[in-house]
């Protein structure tokens, strides 16, 4: 028994060897896995600035004359999140602006803000955030990272009342920044481009060829063809994305809080998953023209709903209840939580336990449509 | 001795078409048995369902006493199977093919014995998609005997091959049988046939309607009284071709 227990790992590992080598003897191939994210993570990186920067243009006009105040608008220009224009000093000019998108939100500050309420000690008030219709995207993410910012604010404003400053709060106020949901959602990208996008064309072309079939005729079985593309895919994905997360930190200025070795793992768990999905279409399709149509079908949605290409909180709630479900939500979720807020794996379980689930239930299903030809 | 393969009352339908019909026959070790017939004559259905490719609907084949539709794992270690057009993935050399598919069998092999075995180890760097459709042949019937089958099938193994592959690839067949593996292959080319197979089975509409050595098939027709209409050739046209051409292989000439 041993003995074939040892044997059928020799036949995955042969495999894996070889067809790895084979990857990377491919031009075409490491474009597209490789070069492919890192064209993307540019144009996304430079969209939403470098090194956690936001470019929200916003105009802040102050009722107030509260020292909270005074020390917010402050904050503000000093701030790598928002870019204030200073010109601006009327609610009406703010107004003008943001029509011509000129500005994407106009922060007001009410004439009570700041102000310490009687039977109270410390300062409170609501801000409020204006953006118009055209700017709703940034309007809302601007309101999200703004109640980040404010318990940073909140703090340095009166150290009494929290006396211990967790370093927590920094890594909170960090998680907000645009590139971090970048960053996570182009990794989710690069892992759907391997994990599904490469077996879903390679498999029917082996098929075609009838490569498949003249493997159907040895002992391999599908486990082991399973098994070696898995750690195939998993040792090409850990190379794709540690180039990306070379460019992220070097280019962007990606600061990584978590843990390595939990990224590294969380990151290899959901390609195996992911690439189930594609072992799934391909394996099941005959050819071609059969398996296009389902992975559109079943890729697009996931990836925009699953916000690879922008934040899931710019969705509406029932939206966002809904892709909290889907296959690659909790991967990007997971990568961003572990990398920008140093989460650890016992505050992740929902995410974990999300993909252990899926990931049992796409392999039941691609090893039960499997086909050798 | 018992025979190598059983073939009994093979039957296989697709939709209302009898694709094979009920044939029996057997197959000697170390015997070339050749499988003849015009297309959809039900050759290659019947060799895909003594490979394990395709479910036997009626029947039975037993090879070295073991039921290929009972234990077709078991199958797998004692067969070799050589497709009618054989591919392989792009960017692997030689040397990788084989060494994967010896893995596949769960065996480490001297991968350039297998090469040499097939006049290759000049070529065992290279990547498969540089070979000529002969070379292609040859790494094909070469891995199919990795793991020493007792039992060789070819489907059509010299189609498209000019005539110098062909009569090489002839070769490799009888050197084949000498290790005593049974080989059993479909061609249409009759003077193949009559080179090369022991025994030949001639199929049409899933039938077998002949089958026995080639002289003995010929002599049969003879006694029957046939006549060739022309004056019989001392030469054919293929042999002044090789004539002229010579016998050495033309590798790579592509």
């Amino acid at each position: 028994m041993k003995s074939d227990f040892k044997k059928s790992w020799f036949t995955v590992f042969t495999f894996v060897r070889i067809n790895t080598k084979r990857f990377f003897r491919d031009r075409t191939a490491i474009f597209f896995t490789i070069l492919f994210p890192l064209i993307f993570l540019f144009v996304f990186g430079s969209i939403n600035g470098g090194g956690g920067d936001v470019s929200f243009n916003v105009a802040v006009i102050s009722d107030s004359q509260s020292s909270f105040s005074k020390e917010f608008i402050k904050t503000a220009q000093e701030s790598k999140v928002l870019k204030v224009d200073q010109e601006v000093t009327s609610l009406e000019e703010a107004k003008q602006k943001m029509n011509r998108s000129e500005l994407d939100a106009t922060i007001v500050l009410p004439k009570e803000f700041g102000e310490t309420a009687t039977g109270k000690t410390y300062p409170s008030g609501e801000l409020k955030v204006l953006y118009t219709q055209n700017n709703a995207q940034s309007g809302i993410a601007l309101t999200a990272i703004l109640e980040g910012q404010f318990k940073g604010i909140n703090d340095k404003l009166v150290p009494s009342v929290t006396p211990f400053t967790v370093a927590g709060e920094q890594l909170n106020e960090r998680s907000l920044s645009a590139f971090d949901y970048t960053f996570a959602g182009l990794l989710g990208f690069a892992i759907i481009g391997m994990g599904i996008f490469g077996p879903i064309n390679v498999f029917p072309e082996l098929k075609k060829m009838g490569i498949l079939r003249r493997l159907s005729t040895t002992p391999l079985k599908v486990w082991q063809y399973f098994v070696s593309t898995m750690i195939g895919q998993a040792i090409i994905g850990l190379v794709s994305i540690a180039v990306m997360f070379a460019v992220a930190i070097t280019v962007f200025h990606l600061e990584v809080v978590g843990n390595w070795g939990e990224l590294i793992v969380f990151i290899v768990f959901s390609i195996i998953m992911i690439l189930g999905i594609g072992l799934a279409l391909g394996g099941w399709a005959k050819n071609e023209r059969q398996v296009a149509p389902l992975a559109n079908i079943i890729v697009f949605p996931m990836m925009f709903l699953s916000g690879t290409f922008f934040p899931r909180f710019l969705m509406p709630e029932w939206l966002q209840n809904i892709s909290a479900f889907l296959p690659l939500t909790p991967v990007i979720d997971g990568v961003r939580l572990i990398t920008t807020e140093g989460l650890h794996f016992i505050d992740i379980l929902p995410q974990i336990g999300l993909i252990g689930a899926w990931t049992v239930v796409i392999y039941i299903i691609a090893f039960k449509v499997f086909r050798w030809e | 001795m018992a025979h190598m393969v059983e073939v009994k009352n093979l039957k296989k339908r697709y939709g209302d078409k009898q694709a094979v019909d009920g044939i029996s026959f057997t197959v000697k070790k170390g015997e070339i048995f050749g499988i003849l017939g015009p297309n959809g004559a039900g050759k290659t259905t019947t060799l895909e369902m003594m490979e394990t490719l395709r479910p036997i609907d009626g029947g039975s084949v037993k090879i070295d006493g073991i039921d290929v539709a009972k234990n077709p794992q078991q199958i797998k270690y004692i067969i070799g199977v050589q497709p009618q057009t054989p591919a392989f993935q792009d960017k692997t050399r030689l040397t990788e093919v084989i060494e994967m598919f010896a893995a596949a069998y769960g065996e480490k092999v001297d991968v350039m014995q297998f090469l040499r075995d097939v006049d290759l180890e000049d070529k065992a760097k290279s990547y498969v998609e540089n070979l000529s459709g002969g070379q292609k042949q040859r790494l094909s019937i070469t891995t199919a005997l990795v793991h020493g089958p007792k039992v060789f099938f070819l489907d059509e193994p010299t189609t498209g091959l000019d005539p110098q592959a062909r009569r090489h690839l002839w070769d490799l067949i009888e050197k084949v049988r000498e290790k005593g593996i049974s080989v059993i292959m479909t061609t249409h080319y009759m003077d193949e046939a009559e080179i090369l197979c022991d025994r030949i089975a001639v199929m049409d509409n899933g039938k077998i309607v002949a089958i026995d050595t080639p002289r003995n098939l010929i002599d049969q027709l003879l006694a029957r009284g046939f006549k060739k209409k022309h004056l019989v050739q001392q030469a054919s046209l293929e042999d002044v071709f090789i004539d002229l051409t010579g016998k050495g292989l033309r590798d790579g000439s592509e």
